[in-house]
């Protein structure tokens, strides 16, 4: 089976502090350290799985700037074939324009494949809408938020979506298809340092975005950034460690707990 | 005429409560509600609506991208083309939402959480709720959103009457996708939902070896340990210790959260605790806005100290 996974080099954010700039017309991030989107990590780990199991193979695929080589090299350490880099400097807000790149791009590079899986949601723009957008475009049946492939059999994958509160269901779904693939489906594998240096060494193709697709083709437009709106917020412990554990347990010893 | 059209969730035979907020996001934006649904009795109120358009079809093909997008566009066929089509911001909504945007070369905004009428602009998240995007359609064209629960509930009215019903043909289902049955999550000793005293762990922590630190911590002061969705896809703990959305929903005395920034889907598992203590590195981390008391420090150090004084 021959699987195309999307990955995405996106901000890792958790831990920083996100500042706008340019009255909210950019989100500075020169500080802030970059990775693989999260999803995508699982989504390859998902493919190679598949791919170790009955022969075939994966091929990363990634928009982005020169520095999203990065995240093609990690898929490739990762078991990934080869990778390929649709290159744009600028940052795309509209998901439909990058399915439509990505329509043209398969149609005119004539890639051939059994199934292409993205992540749910890229941690930055979070819109969870990449791979459906792009399979209503090539009319193939599509899945998201998948939690577990059970088998793949006579051409059909048969998988479990996650729901709410715990609740999943069980699918069967017809190759070739696009599945978006949900975290913590998976553990995956650790790559090191060398594993990603080694895949250095393997092809990556350069393709220029704007051959396939536009800015001016964006169907949404993106005016500005602006901060949440601030609620009640809680009251700050503030002073030495020592103090504000202290005051933490004094809370716990009010509430009845501890 | 401008109307909204509503594709409604329900699974099982229940009404989502989510749903109120696709609702009140089509009162809010000032336009007829015209709400999807399959056949049968689902608890509605059906004056808050203006039309109510049954699809005759069995619940479980309903919520099913392809069929979905069939009974769309015979409601287009009928009543015209919507001004906007609204889902919720859920495991369904997002997967029905984008299929029918990419097959019908629809703009799409999702997880959608504020609304400014005035200037017809979208709030959504980015980067889990630290900065919001304002966003426009480009196009103009039917727009298609997913709203996210409890955002517009407040905004539904009633319309005094009841509303119109119609019905439209759903296909009896396709061999491209198949639901097969329901499977419910494995129940095991642990109950995070009954606990009165939840200490609850985030990536903030760093790694699955500071686990068995926060276990003796929990045994010193009587709590019981959970975890965010990102611990949990991580396997530090297991999935029956999960707080959100896609896990438990609990309401306990006290929730000390510990390296949580606080992702939408994980406040909504536990913004009704009686009382919320944060621990959190980034003093803009959006769990201040919904904690009663917030630390700005890492919740590692913050651990030791506690069992420090906890050990006299």
């Amino acid at each position: 089976m021959d699987i195309l996974v999307f990955v995405k080099r996106v901000a890792a954010t958790q831990e920083e502090e996100l500042r706008l700039i340019d009255d909210g017309k950019n989100i500075d991030l020169s500080k802030i350290p970059f990775k693989m989107n999260d999803w995508d990590n699982y989504a390859v780990e998902e493919a190679v799985k598949i791919v170790e199991g009955q022969g075939g193979s994966v091929t990363a695929i990634s928009i982005g700037s020169a520095e999203s080589d990065e995240v093609l090299r990690r898929a490739i350490a990762m078991g990934s074939k080869d990778g390929i880099l649709m290159e744009t400097q600028e940052a795309i807000h509209d998901p439909a324009l990058r399915a439509q790149a990505i329509y043209n791009f398969l149609k005119k590079e004539d890639i051939k494949f059994d199934a292409i899986f993205t992540g749910v949601q890229s941690e930055d723009d979070q819109f969870a809408a990449t791979g459906g957008i792009l399979a209503g475009k090539m009319d193939l049946p599509y899945a998201s938020m998948v939690i577990g492939i059970d088998a793949i059999e006579n051409g059909y994958f048969v998988l479990r979506r996650e729901l709410e509160g715990g609740l999943q269901e069980r699918i069967k779904i017809k190759a070739p298809c696009i599945l978006s693939i949900q975290s913590g489906i998976n553990e995956p594998r650790y790559v090191s340092i060398m594993g990603i240096r080694k895949a250095s060494k393997v092809e990556r193709k350069t393709f220029k975005f704007n051959d396939f697709a536009s800015r001016g083709d964006a169907i949404i437009d993106l005016i500005k950034w602006s901060y949440p709106e601030k609620k009640g917020g809680a009251t700050m412990l503030t002073g030495e460690m020592d103090e504000i554990c202290k005051e933490i347990l004094e809370i716990l010893k009010k509430k009845g707990v501890c | 005429m401008s109307y909204a059209l509503i594709i409604s969730e329900v699974r099982r035979g229940v009404f989502e409560e989510r749903n109120l907020d696709s609702i009140g996001m089509a009162h809010l934006a000032g336009k007829d509600a015209f709400l999807l649904i399959p056949e049968g009795n689902y608890n509605l109120n059906n004056s808050i609506v203006n039309k109510i358009i049954k699809a005759k079809l069995e619940e479980s093909l309903f919520l099913n991208p392809l069929i979905i997008t069939e009974l769309i566009s015979k409601i287009i066929g009928t009543l015209g083309a919507p001004e906007i089509v609204i889902f919720t911001h859920s495991s369904s909504g997002i997967e029905l939402a984008s299929y029918l945007a990419g097959k019908m070369s629809l703009p799409i905004i999702t997880d959608v959480s504020g609304y400014d009428r005035n200037e017809q602009i979208f709030f959504k998240s980015y980067y889990s709720d630290k900065v919001f995007g304002q966003f426009k359609k480009a196009k103009e064209s039917p727009l298609v959103i997913t709203v996210r629960s409890g955002s517009f509930k407040d905004h539904v009215t009633e319309k005094g009457k009841n509303a119109e019903e119609i019905t439209v043909d759903g296909p009896s289902g396709i061999e491209e996708r198949s639901f097969v049955e329901y499977v419910e999550e494995e129940k095991t000793g642990v109950d995070i939902t009954k606990a009165e005293f939840l200490l609850s762990l985030g990536r903030g922590i760093g790694n699955k070896d500071e686990i068995p630190k926060f276990e003796e911590l929990a045994n010193l002061m009587k709590a019981t340990i959970s975890g965010s969705r990102p611990v949990i896809d991580k396997q530090w703990l297991p999935k029956e210790r999960q707080v959100g959305t896609s896990g438990k929903t609990v309401k306990p005395k006290v929730y000390l959260a510990m390296g949580i920034s606080g992702a939408f889907q994980h406040i909504a598992g536990m913004k009704d605790s009686e009382c919320i203590i944060a621990v959190n590195k980034d003093p803009e981390a959006p769990i201040f806005q919904y904690a009663h008391y917030g630390i700005v420090a890492d919740a590692n150090k913050i651990r030791d100290k506690l069992k420090d004084l906890l050990q006299g």
